[in-house]
This record gives C-alpha cells, structure tokens and sequence, in this order.
C-alpha cells in the first residue's frame, strides 16, 4: 500500500464514520456503540465485542434539527441533534455517554427522545478531578459502565478481555503518538489535515484494523526522508468535540505556518495519556481518567492540579513552536471560560498567539486569511528578534 | 389582537413583596460588614447551600443573586465591561460574566485577593455598597457544567490561593427502567452520594471556621427553611383560583427568603403574610393581574432585566402567568422530605430535583402537572441566551405540552442579566401569535 492509499483509507473513515461503523457492522456483525466527546473510554465497549464510535460533528447543514435545539449552541451539539433527528443513528445498538458539558446533556435529552428504541444511557464522569473521592467515583462509574453493557450482551465481560482491549488501544495510541513524535522532531511531513484524519478515523474504525494501517504507514514513512520545511512553527490549540474544519488547516498551512504540534481532542488530547495494562481494569481505567486531565489539561473538568495555560507554554517550548493559534468553537463556554487564562498568561510571558473562531456553518476561511498572514509575519518578527538576542 | 391599543394595564403585585426587600437589603448589609464584623465569607452560586454556612456562622455571597441585584438596580454595566476586557465574551453566561467581573475590578483595583486586607470587590461609590473578598468558595452546582466552572475560575481569578470545596450533584437522568420523579435505584444513589459530599462539606467548614460543626444549628435553621418552603408551595397552589390572586412574576420577587436569605422565623413570617394575602384576593376575588382572560406558565430562567417590565406587559395581554418552571420547581419545594432531626438527605432530594437536574421525560412530567393544576391556557419558553441549562430542554417541553395538552407556545429570547439579548418587538409579535391561537382554541370551543 503506498502512503497515498493508506491516508485515503484513513480520511474514508473520518470523512464518513457512520457509514464506515454501518459497513464493519455489516460485514463483522458486531454491535455499535455510539459515544459523545471527549472522556468516555472505548475500551469497556470493546471488550464487550461492539466497535465503539466516538460520534462527530458533520458537514450537513443543520436543517431538521433547528427545531430541536436553540441556534446559539457549539456546531458538534447541534449537529448531533440534528444527525439524530434525521435518522443517522438509527443503526447504531446504543449510546453510551459520561461527559456533562451542557451543551452535551441537551443534546443527549434530544437524542434520547429520537431514539426511543435505543439505549442511550449516562454514566455521568465526575468532572472534578482533585477530590479525595474523585478517582472512587470514576471507578464507581465505570462499573456501572460495565453493567450497563452487560446487560445490553446478556453475558458478563471477561476480564481477560477487557486487558487485551486496553492493549490494543495503548498500542493504538503509542502508534500516533510516534507519529507526533516524528512530526515535531521533523523526520516526517505529516500535514495538519493529515493528522486530524489519522486521529478521527482511530475515533470510529476498529482499533485493530487501524493499528494495522498505522503500522504500514509507519514502515512507510521511515523509509522515506522528510524533506525540511521552512516556515513559522505554529502550535494549534482548543477545538474540543469536534475536528477542525480541514479548509482552516489548509489555510494556516497555505500562509506558511507549519503545524508542528496540538493539544486538539481530534489530535494529542485523544492519545496522550495509555491505561495500565495489568491489575484491575476498572481500578486501571479510573486512574487514567484522572491523569490524562494531568497529562493535556481540558477546561471541561475542574482540577486545582492542572493548569492549561502553563501547559500550553510549556508544550509551546517542547515543539519549538514559534506561535500559538486557538481555534475555538463558537459558544464553546468551557473554552470562552478559561481563553482568558491563556490570554493572560501567553501576553505576560510575550508568546504570541491568535484566536479564530469557528462555526459549523463557515465553510470560506478567506475570510480569516488575512489574519493568519499577518500572525505568522508578526510571529516571524518576533522570533527573528529573539534569534538575534540570543 | 388589540391589547395594545388599550389603555396601559399594570400588574396587580402582591404587596407583600415590599417586605422581601427589606430582608434582601438587611442581608447584603450583613454581607458588606461581614469583615468589620469579623465573619469569614463564602463564595457560592447555584441550589441554596447556604443553611450549611449559616449553621457555621460564615457569611455567604450568592453569585447569581449578586447578578441579578446589580441587573436590578442597573449596576451590572461596569462589572461586564470589566470581565469583557479580561476577555471574557459574550455568550459566556451572564450571571457567572457579571460576577467574575466584579473579581476582576478586585484585582484591578490592586487589593490583595485572599485574605481579611482585601475587603471590596465592587467599586465602592457604585451600589454605594461593598462586596467582600472570599474566604473560601463552596461549588455545588446542579446540571451546569458552566456553574461548576464559574467557581472554579473565580478559584483561579483569586490565584488559587483561596479554598475551594467540590460538591458534585449527579444529573438526574435515568438508565434504569425503575426511575421515577424521587425514586429508582439511580435516584437514591445520587442522594447517598450527594449527602457522603454535604458531610464532607462540613467538615472543609470546620477546618475554615476551626470550630465544630453546629448541627442544632443547622437542624434549626432546617426548621425554619422547612416551613418556609411549605408555606410558599401552599400560597403558590392555591394560585389555580380563577383570577389567580398572583403571578409568577410575584414568586420570582420572592425567591430570595427560599434562597439565599438567613433561616430564621423571618423567613416564615415573610411566607405566612404572602399565604394570608393570597387567601384575603381569593375571598376579595382580586387577580395578579387586572382581567384575567389567559393563563400562561413560563418556562425558563427569569430576566431580571425586565421583570418589572414583563409583568407589566403580560397584564396588559390581560395574561395572568400564572405558574413556572423556576418557581414552582425548585427552592425547598420537595420541603417534605426534609427530616430536621437529620436534615442533610432532605436537602440533597431538593438539590438534586431543582429546576435543571431532571432530565427532560421526567422534568416534562411535572411541568404538565402544574398545566393541569393551574389550569394554563399557553406557554412561554423564554430561552436565555447565555443559560444553556434552562434553555436545553425547551423545544422537547414545548412539544409535548403541544401535542398532550395542546397548548400554543410562544418562545421568546431573552436573558438573565445581559439585557442586549432581549429584542422587544420580536417578543410582542411572539406572544400575541400565542394569544391569537389561544383564542382561536376557545372559538371553537377546545377547553384547555
Ligand atoms: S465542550 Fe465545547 S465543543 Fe464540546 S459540547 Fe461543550 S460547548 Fe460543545
Ligand atoms: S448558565 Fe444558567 S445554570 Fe449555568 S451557571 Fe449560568 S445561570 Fe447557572
């Protein structure tokens, strides 16, 4: 298979993750288990031998779902309100969700009542992560978790197999991440739309036919040399349920920003953090919940232990990137909350960056070309300054 | 629809509204000596903890009712300017904009942000009055995920040097097939859960305070809280005579003594002097409004902005809102499962079944309840922009009040405390479409 090939398979799933659930369904006759951003293992649905889909926003206009859900929503909960109210999740065995943005939960409510056959269950995650009881409860919640599709095969779930899950998803995420390792030292040109489909896709395909892929673009790739690139290294950051419109990272790419590294949920939030292979699983998988808002802190959870803007700057320095763009969902309250966190702490410390929101219905970024432009010449200024300093 | 050219109607407010002004005003003073008298403050928003301080002596500052106070006396400009230029945008909600801008001037004006130095957070000259710097901060924020940040970025604001307990209200949704308004398995987990958190609670409190925990105290306060709640859901059910002796519009003015007003026989006297008013228009036959031809119920989050306003212009539809969502749902109205000897479980049932913490096939049963018992021609679904958690819910309440109770439905939008969200004429043309179908309904003669 040749690079060209392999991507192509990999952008078929991200760019239709229904049809590619429908069609592994079809064709394995397993169950499709349907979840919402951005916390919720796959791995408990795994073991109980359904392919777990994280659900996406999509490139419909919202039409139908206008009358279910106010126009002042982020695109991901009105799409998926939308989705629902159109039938697309019709096939899908159950919905299994835990996080409680709000925005979700009115979603969830909506698609409940579309989907009146269909179990769609909430094993609500505590979202405060530095509680005596916080690592207590998300076992608690992952029990239930387990219970619940228990119940929905009629048979327990193996404990062996829960194990072998959760290697199977580790060896997913170590796979990508060796690809953001390559990308930052630049041994490998992977592009940022190229990114966000390798991660999408692992979000809807079947772990093990992806890590298969992965495996044989990595042989791939290491046998070819990067070429090395010049441009300003920009970091990309926010954009949490849904993946960044393609065109706005064509744009930033097309200006000569070179994406060298991100902390996106359809990117290095998803994969940063792997579960303990041995012991208890439910003990294992609690304790990753808790250490991934520590590993790539996320503004939807509450943790006097994390700070994200400090992240961000130290995450800034490991990739030697030259500048930050945010990418920010419109009505996104959890990152309308802590942007000013960010803003303050990348002004003190003079790390430049640039907000661009984003909407579901924005499908023209020329729009936003100019200030790209003028970011990256702006960030080139400034770090040609430091350059002669140091 | 010619309401409009008739001579202006005015609401028929109960007059013993005034009296809550009193008790609000004393509690803010309260508020604004706290440190000249020694007291330690919390900071808090959501479901009504505050018998938790009270019991311990610590004097509280309610996020939204601070929002809404400076909302009501138009003093929330300066205090949303000040977040906005902290980056703060505009479809962040109102109430937590508001609030976290008055930290903000605290820390533009240089004070030290924890400890007892710092003692104003609002411009003094503004309210004329001053606000105290936390103490510490208590979150129990039910269903929002945005009331849980709000505190936490106040946390982060003051330099994560003031204390901060998480209380995490589980959402009432229901996997199980045995759920139920109060009850099923999930249900009484919750509870157990949310009371095992409210210990705790006290427990961070006696580590403010350094003192024991005053459960009497608390058990006393309880009582008073108790019967508070109990007579105001009497006064309020006894609103389905025809006229109704008051509006909703009278039970949002009196929220605060079920809110974030000190338990004590206050409080109790305040409600027994609604109920008797009440009873007095019922015998009197005098409305909340003067002609009562529409009942309506609102649902949604109020807006403080207008609410003087709204009152006005819905009697002047000769429209009696008659019962809500935000009043009739919450604020110690589960007052019966409160056991004073061991008052914590009672409080946890309310907290967990306040206005947004049902899920909507739940939340929609009791909302078609109150349509039955009030007898409600027509609903009005006022969807705040920038409360998500009051809005989520309301294309699913408005289909099914439609399609059971065939009730016309009229959604405005509006806002809490940001008043450029609310757009007047598109509310008029809304409501008097409502009003047309209600009347079209009686023509041909389909009760309600
Ligand atoms: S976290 Fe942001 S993007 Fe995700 S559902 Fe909530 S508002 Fe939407
Ligand atoms: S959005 Fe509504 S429920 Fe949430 S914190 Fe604000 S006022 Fe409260």
């Amino acid at each position: 298979m040749s690079i060209d090939a392999i991507y192509s398979a990999f952008e078929r799933a991200a760019e239709q993750p229904l049809e590619s659930a429908k069609a592994w369904k079809q064709t394995h006759g397993t169950r499709v288990v349907g979840s919402f951003p951005m916390h919720f293992p796959g791995e408990l649905a795994h073991a109980a031998g359904c392919l777990p889909v994280i659900l996406q926003e999509n490139h419909e206009p919202i039409t139908v779902g206008h009358g279910m859900i106010y126009p002042f929503y982020c695109g991901f909960t009105r799409s998926v309100v939308d989705q629902a109210c159109k039938g697309d999740y019709d096939f899908l065995d159950a919905i299994m969700f835990g996080d409680h943005c709000v925005q979700v939960l009115g979603a969830a409510d909506v698609v409940r009542a579309k989907l009146p056959n269909t179990r769609v269950h909430f094993y609500q995650l505590i979202s405060s992560m530095s509680d005596p009881w916080s690592l207590g409860r998300a076992r608690e919640t992952f029990l239930n978790l387990k219970e619940g599709l228990e119940e929905m095969i009629g048979h327990p779930i193996d404990e062996e197999a829960t194990h072998a899950s959760i290697r199977l998803f580790n060896k997913n995420r170590q796979l990508l991440r060796k690809l953001y390792d390559l990308r930052r030292a630049g041994d490998a040109r992977i592009t940022a739309k190229q990114m966000q489909i390798l991660v999408k896709s692992s979000m809807v395909m079947d772990k093990a036919a992806h890590n298969d892929l992965l495996g044989r673009l990595l042989a791939e790739i290491e046998k070819t040399k990067a070429i090395s690139q010049r441009g300003m290294r920009v970091y990309l950051s926010g954009h949490f349920c849904q993946s960044p419109k393609i065109g706005v990272l064509d744009m930033i790419e097309e200006c000569g920003g070179i994406v060298v590294d991100d902390d996106l949920y359809h990117g290095q939030r998803y994969i940063s953090t792997d579960v303990d292979e041995t012991g208890d699983p439910l003990d294992a998988l609690a304790k990753w919940y808790l250490e991934r808002n520590l590993k790539v802190p996320c503004p939807t959870r509450v943790d006097q232990n994390a700070d994200w803007e400090n992240y961000l700057l130290d995450a800034m320095e490991r990739s030697r990137a030259d500048g930050m763009i945010v990418l920010m969902a419109k009505f996104c309250e959890p990152h309308m909350y802590y942007y000013p966190e960010i803003k303050e702490a990348f002004e003190k410390r003079g790390v430049p960056h640039l907000l661009i929101e984003t909407e579901h219905e924005l499908n023209s970024f020329e729009g936003l070309r100019t200030r790209v432009e003028t970011f990256l010449e702006v960030v080139k200024r400034q770090s040609a300054a430091r350059r002669i300093a140091a | 629809m010619n309401a409009i050219a008739q001579p202006l109607k005015k609401a028929n407010r109960l007059k013993t509204s005034s009296l809550n002004n009193k008790m609000v005003n004393d509690y803010w003073t309260d508020v604004f000596n706290a440190k000249a008298e020694g007291k330690l403050v919390c900071w808090y928003e959501g479901v009504a903890i505050n018998p938790l301080m009270q019991a311990a002596d610590i004097r509280w500052v309610h996020g939204e009712a601070w929002s809404a106070l400076l909302a009501a006396r138009n003093n929330e400009q300066e205090a949303q300017t000040a977040a906005e230029h902290r980056g703060y945008m505009k479809e962040l909600c109102s109430y937590a904009r508001t609030h976290i801008g008055c930290g903000v001037l605290a820390q533009n004006r240089g004070v030290e942000a924890s400890g007892s130095s710092f003692s104003d957070a609002l411009g003094a000259g503004k309210l004329g009055e001053r606000i105290p710097a936390p103490d510490m901060f208590i979150s129990a924020y039910p269903y929002c995920s945005t009331g849980q940040q709000w505190d936490e970025m106040l946390f982060r604001l003051f330099g994560k040097k003031v204390p901060i307990f998480n209380i995490s209200v589980p959402w009432v949704w229901g996997n199980k097939p045995d759920a139920i308004y109060l009850g099923g398995t999930e249900f009484n987990e919750a509870k157990q859960y949310m009371v095992k958190q409210l210990r705790a609670c006290t427990k961070f409190i006696e580590e403010q305070t350094g003192k024991k925990y005053n459960w009497d105290s608390l058990g006393e306060i309880m009582s008073y809280t108790k019967t508070a709640g109990r007579l105001r859901m009497e006064a309020m059910e006894l609103c389905n005579a025809k006229p109704a002796p008051a509006s909703f519009f009278d039970w949002t003015t009196s929220l605060a003594p079920v809110n974030f007003i000190p338990g004590g026989p206050g409080i109790v006297e305040y409600f027994e002097k609604t109920k008797a008013e009440i009873v007095q228009r019922i015998a009197d036959n005098e409305g909340g409004i003067p002609q009562e031809k529409y009942r309506l119920f609102w649902d949604g989050i109020m807006n403080w902005n207008k609410i003087g306003w709204l009152a006005n212009k819905f009697a002047n539809y000769d429209a009696n809102m008659v019962a809500g969502r935000y009043t009739h749902m919450g604020f110690w109205h589960e007052h019966e499962s409160i056991d004073l000897n061991d008052p914590l479980e009672g409080m946890a049932v309310n907290y967990l079944v306040c206005p947004i913490n049902l899920s909507a096939p739940l939340m929609i049963e009791q909302i078609i309840k109150l349509c039955k018992h009030y007898e409600i021609d027509g609903m009005v679904l006022h969807a705040a922009r920038t409360c998500r958690a009051f809005s989520n819910p309301q294309y699913l309440i408005a289909d099914a009040v439609q399609k059971r109770l065939g009730l016309p439905v009229a959604m405005i939008e509006g806002d809490m405390v940001d008043e450029s969200f609310y757009k007047d004429e598109l509310v008029n043309s809304r409501i008097e479409a409502m009003l047309e179908s209600i009347e079209a309904r009686k023509r041909v003669g389909i009760a309600a």
